[in-house]
């Protein structure tokens, strides 16, 4: 029996399970932020390798298919732009000036914050490409030299941070432009701003996802260029 | 292009993005340059693709669960976490928050000065389709 949880297929059958449940609570609280599917999956399954004294090389060996499908996954986002691309016409000026703002933004107040508090070189590589969508996220910081876990759940906090406070700030701006909202907020906290700009309007919904996706490139882009300059 | 058509092509895009990493040595992931790939791909031969469209939506509609076995990596990450998680949040939300403020703020202006009025009732309906 001992065995069995070393096994690939018992590590990946068990993220399955719990990431569902995880999800159900999720659908349950009506898709808020603080109930995201990962971040309540996360701390059971790190529970459970500590519980059994596994390894997480022993755990990775079993789910890094799922991992795989991220690459595929990151390629496609060019899609949902193809789709936008009438909207990326129109506006591009706009677009561009304000995407290039935002990305520069995210990237030196995150990691100006953080080093004031002295962290080192990977924990700085792991918060600097924090405003774009995960999977992208892993990867630049993996190529910074920074911890793709800690990215990913930097990630993650964005996202509900972004997702919970965009409403409340742009009112307190007096922020009615619906598309200037979209687009931040895409632009700022990926996935989790788009899939509540869309609950609140379906106009800052299509600008969310498109910040989201340039951001993507965006950011990438912008820390390569630093990296092989510094 | 049928379901493995189009898996194909993002794999391809992926792998070609991978050469050009490899090849040029740019830090930029080899699947952000492959995404830069299949929308030069896209813009060159434009025409709808519903099964392309298919697989991306699907792929996306399931990112969560795919980056869980990374994120059970902070396993290994307790003592950062424990020394840096409070700088990490500060640093996080100033950011998150920051960021939003900026890029509204830019994007107001700039509509102001170069773009284009207040979207129409039709341009609305548009950009939600």
């Amino acid at each position: 029996m001992k065995g069995l949880l070393t096994t690939p297929l018992f590590w990946l059958a068990l993220t399955l399970v719990v990431f569902e449940g995880a999800d159900q609570i999720s659908r349950r609280s009506g898709r808020h932020p603080l109930c995201h599917p990962v971040l309540l999956a996360t701390p059971v399954l790190i529970g459970l390798l500590l519980l059994t004294r596994t390894s997480y090389a022993t755990y990775w060996s079993g789910t890094q298919a799922l991992s795989f499908l991220l690459g595929p996954a990151v390629v496609g986002l060019a899609v949902p732009v193809w789709a936008q691309r009438d909207l990326i016409r129109r506006l591009a000026l706009p677009i561009g000036l304000a995407l290039m703002a935002g990305a520069i933004t995210a990237v030196v107040s995150a990691v100006g914050v953080l080093a004031l508090f002295g962290a080192p070189h990977e924990i700085l590589a792991s918060i600097a490409p924090r405003a774009t969508t995960t999977p992208v996220a892993m990867a630049v910081a993996q190529q910074l030299g920074g911890v793709p876990a800690l990215a990913a759940v930097i990630v993650l906090i964005a996202g509900v941070i972004g997702a919970m406070t965009a409403t409340p700030l742009f009112n307190a701006m007096k922020m009615t432009d619906y598309r200037a909202r979209g687009l931040a907020v895409g632009v700022s906290a990926h996935g989790f701003g788009a899939a509540r700009a869309f609950q609140v309007d379906s106009t800052a919904g299509a600008f969310a996802s498109l910040g989201m996706a340039l951001n993507a490139v965006a950011t990438a882009t912008l820390l390569s260029v630093l990296a092989l300059l510094l | 292009m049928t379901m493995i058509g189009a898996i194909a092509l993002l794999l391809f895009c992926q792998l070609a993005g991978e050469v050009i990493h490899r090849l040029t040595g740019l830090p930029l992931p080899g699947a952000v340059i492959g995404l830069m790939l299949l929308l030069t791909w896209l813009t060159l031969v434009p025409k709808e693709r519903p099964t392309l469209k298919a697989v991306t939506g699907w792929l996306t509609a399931h990112l969560s669960i795919m980056f869980v076995p990374a994120a059970v990596g902070l396993i290994d990450e307790g003592g950062p976490l424990s020394r840096y998680g409070v700088g990490i949040l500060a640093a996080t939300a100033v950011s998150t928050l920051l960021t939003m403020v900026v890029t509204a703020l830019v994007f107001r202006w700039a509509v102001k000065r170069f773009g284009p009025p207040e979207p129409q009732p039709d341009a609305v309906e548009e950009a939600a389709s």
